[in-house]
């Protein structure tokens, strides 16, 4: 279980006369549950990534406190970096090293055993389907090979929580099922704790247990996705999230 | 530790995979000492010929032969200059010095008319000038016979021309004397160290950022200590190879010296290239530490190129102090990395005996160096991962 309380961020751009202070986030908070699919909605720029960072232990907060598993990451971050698998925005890959290297290079930074890591390097492969990517180096990999190498990656410790950023940038249909369809398995099958950010509802409609909407670094709303359509009178999720996240005033164009 | 050691493992395999940048590094590095030796050995031979040829370029020695005939005796061939020569001086096409001898010199010789012979030069052709030295002692001789035979015929004795005798006695040992033809040496095993760990440099800092592999590696439980010694063990490791490849590829190379007196003066053995090694292998850690401090600033591979042009360039121009300094080796010397490894390998190669000191200063400053700069890198890398 991820625990978020109250988190919040400023970053400083420039120096001196072009110095400005940007709050990236400023009052999220949110619980996502084990054997659930959490998602964090909001549209760009809203403060996800800058979140997801500070849960895996990159970005220090200023405000705020987060555990996993009751584990406060700003107190023990290698610990909970130990129960974390992330995918994070920058999914770089070694080119010269075949899949199966990059995905075991993780696993033995993560204190795997050699065989105990080719052995898990193989069972991702069989789950992601990926098996005849493993032994070709990943230059020249397609955006859908790369991402499954990066999730095999993610996950080669099995670790209990997974968190996702805006996994399915940059992917064809098929790709986006067959991620959404591991992604179910990971939460059915083995009752991990899931959460990923997008901007896509439909994502998040066909794949989350629990949304979290964020919008201007903070939590405007949380619930499932009846729930939240229940709360706004809303028959469209995404009228529903604009409604949510801009407030009434806001109109979109009804997507058709 | 163990952790160190996996990223070391991934980043040497990484690097050692990169096929075409490692092998353009380790063939330069093995080229570089058979080449740079045939290169001066061709050029001491070409001296060395010269030295000895006993050939003279003359315009109008015909009207001379008095003249001629003493340099037919000493066993000197006589050539008509080429027409252009003067030309071919400036040139440097033609690399001899060239004797006028004016149109009266016989008449003059016998009236005791001390006639005016020219020998004409050009002092930026510096084969022609290496044969000047002979020629003038060629024509002093000349004199000195003619000065001799007139003072006999008077009744006096040739003897009181030379009230001293000079006889010259050389100091320098042969090392000493091929040090001066062997001084670039140091210098071109230095960059190819430095060469040596840039790619890898580049690629464990920038290169990461530029992928986007940098952000991932800091999400997994790893210390960044144990991440920044990984990379810099790989880096170090691969300007360490470089160093061993370049120093041990002098010891075939010396086989191909063309030169008979630099191969007897140049003597670079087992010895010489241990002493090498242990001057280059911290050089190469505090190299490697130095480079990837500067890299791991910049955002892309090809701004850190630029960037690193100024190591690059503090490296090859420290050596010209030596040049500019005519006062010797000075202490502060060997406070200066680079300066001072390539003031050591110069002693080194002259024969010299190098104390405990001498090894000492240099490796401890490295070390200092080296941890500074690491320690750097460690504090940059979260941000460097953000950004």
């Amino acid at each position: 279980m991820i625990e978020v309380q109250a988190l919040a961020k400023q970053f400083v751009q420039g120096r001196g006369r072009a110095r400005r202070v940007i709050d990236a986030v400023q009052a999220v908070s949110f619980t996502a549950a084990n054997a659930c699919i959490t998602g964090l909605l909001g549209a760009n720029g809203a403060g996800k990534t800058t979140t997801l960072r500070m849960v895996a232990g990159l970005v220090v907060p200023d405000a705020g406190r987060i555990t996993v598993d009751g584990i406060d990451v700003a107190a023990q971050p290698q610990q909970a970096q130990a129960r974390l698998g992330v995918l994070s925005d920058a999914r770089g890959l070694y080119p010269r090293l075949t899949a199966r290297e990059n995905i075991v290079y993780y696993g033995r930074l993560h204190g795997l055993a050699d065989d105990a890591a080719q052995a898990r390097a193989d069972g991702l492969a069989s789950m992601l389907d990926m098996r005849p990517l493993m032994d070709r180096r990943t230059e020249g990999f397609s955006q859908g090979e790369r991402m499954k190498t990066a999730l095999a990656r993610a996950l080669v410790h099995d670790p209990s929580h997974i968190i996702l950023d805006e996994p399915t940038n940059g992917l064809d249909v098929l790709a986006t099922r067959a991620l959404r369809e591991a992604l179910r398995r990971l939460r059915d099958e083995q009752g991990k704790c899931i959460v990923f950010s997008t901007h896509i509802m439909q994502e998040v409609e066909r794949l989350c247990d629990r949304v979290v909407v964020v919008a201007g670094g903070c939590t405007v709303a949380d619930g499932s996705v009846p729930e939240l359509l229940a709360r706004t009178g809303q028959t469209d999720f995404e009228a529903c999230f604009v409604q949510l996240a801009f407030g009434t005033g806001a109109h979109a164009g009804r997507g058709d | 530790m163990r952790a160190a050691w996996q990223v070391f493992r991934k980043e040497l395999l990484d690097a050692l995979r990169d096929r075409r940048t490692l092998l353009m590094v380790v063939l330069s590095s093995v080229a570089i000492g058979p080449v740079l030796l045939v290169a001066l050995s061709a050029l001491v031979a070409d001296i060395e010929a010269r030295a000895e040829a006993r050939e003279l370029y003359a315009v109008g020695l015909a009207q001379a032969p008095t003249l001629q005939n003493y340099i037919e005796r000493q066993a000197w061939a006589v050539h008509p200059a080429p027409a252009d020569y003067e030309a071919g001086l400036l040139k440097r096409s033609f690399g001899h010095p060239v004797l006028l001898v004016p149109a009266g010199f016989e008449r003059d010789l016998a009236d005791g008319i001390a006639p005016r012979l020219v020998l004409v030069t050009a002092s930026a052709n510096q084969r022609a000038q290496g044969g000047t030295g002979a020629v003038a002692r060629l024509l002093h001789g000349f004199g000195q016979e003619q000065a001799s035979l007139r003072l006999v015929m008077r009744g006096v004795g040739p003897g009181l021309l030379q009230p001293v005798l000079l006889d010259e006695q050389d100091l320098a040992s042969p090392q000493v004397r091929a040090a001066q033809f062997t001084k670039l040496l140091p210098f071109f095993v230095l960059m190819a160290v430095l060469y040596g760990a840039l790619h890898a440099a580049l690629d464990t800092t920038a290169g990461e950022r530029e992928r986007g592999s940098l952000e991932p590696l800091l999400m997994t439980p790893l210390p960044r200590s144990a991440i920044v010694l990984g990379k810099w063990g790989a880096v170090a490791a691969m300007g360490m190879l470089v160093a061993v490849v370049s120093c041990f590829s002098f010891l075939p190379g010396q086989w191909l010296l063309r030169s008979e007196t630099l191969a007897a003066m140049f003597q670079f053995g087992g010895r010489e290239a241990a002493l090498f090694l242990a001057l280059l292998l911290p050089l190469a850690a505090m190299l490697s530490a130095l480079l990837m401090a500067v890299a791991i600033r910049c955002k892309s591979f090809k701004e850190a190129q630029a960037n690193t042009t100024v190591v690059v360039l503090a490296v090859s121009l420290l050596p010209m102090v030596t040049v500019f300094n005519q006062g010797g080796e000075q202490p502060w010397h060997l406070w200066l990395p680079a300066l001072a490894q390539i003031t050591l390998m110069q002693r080194v190669l002259e024969g010299e005996a190098l104390g405990a000191a001498d090894l000492g200063l240099p490796l401890v400053v490295a070390a200092l160096l080296t941890v500074l700069c690491l320690a750097f890198v460690a504090r940059q890398l979260r941000a460097a991962a953000l950004k």
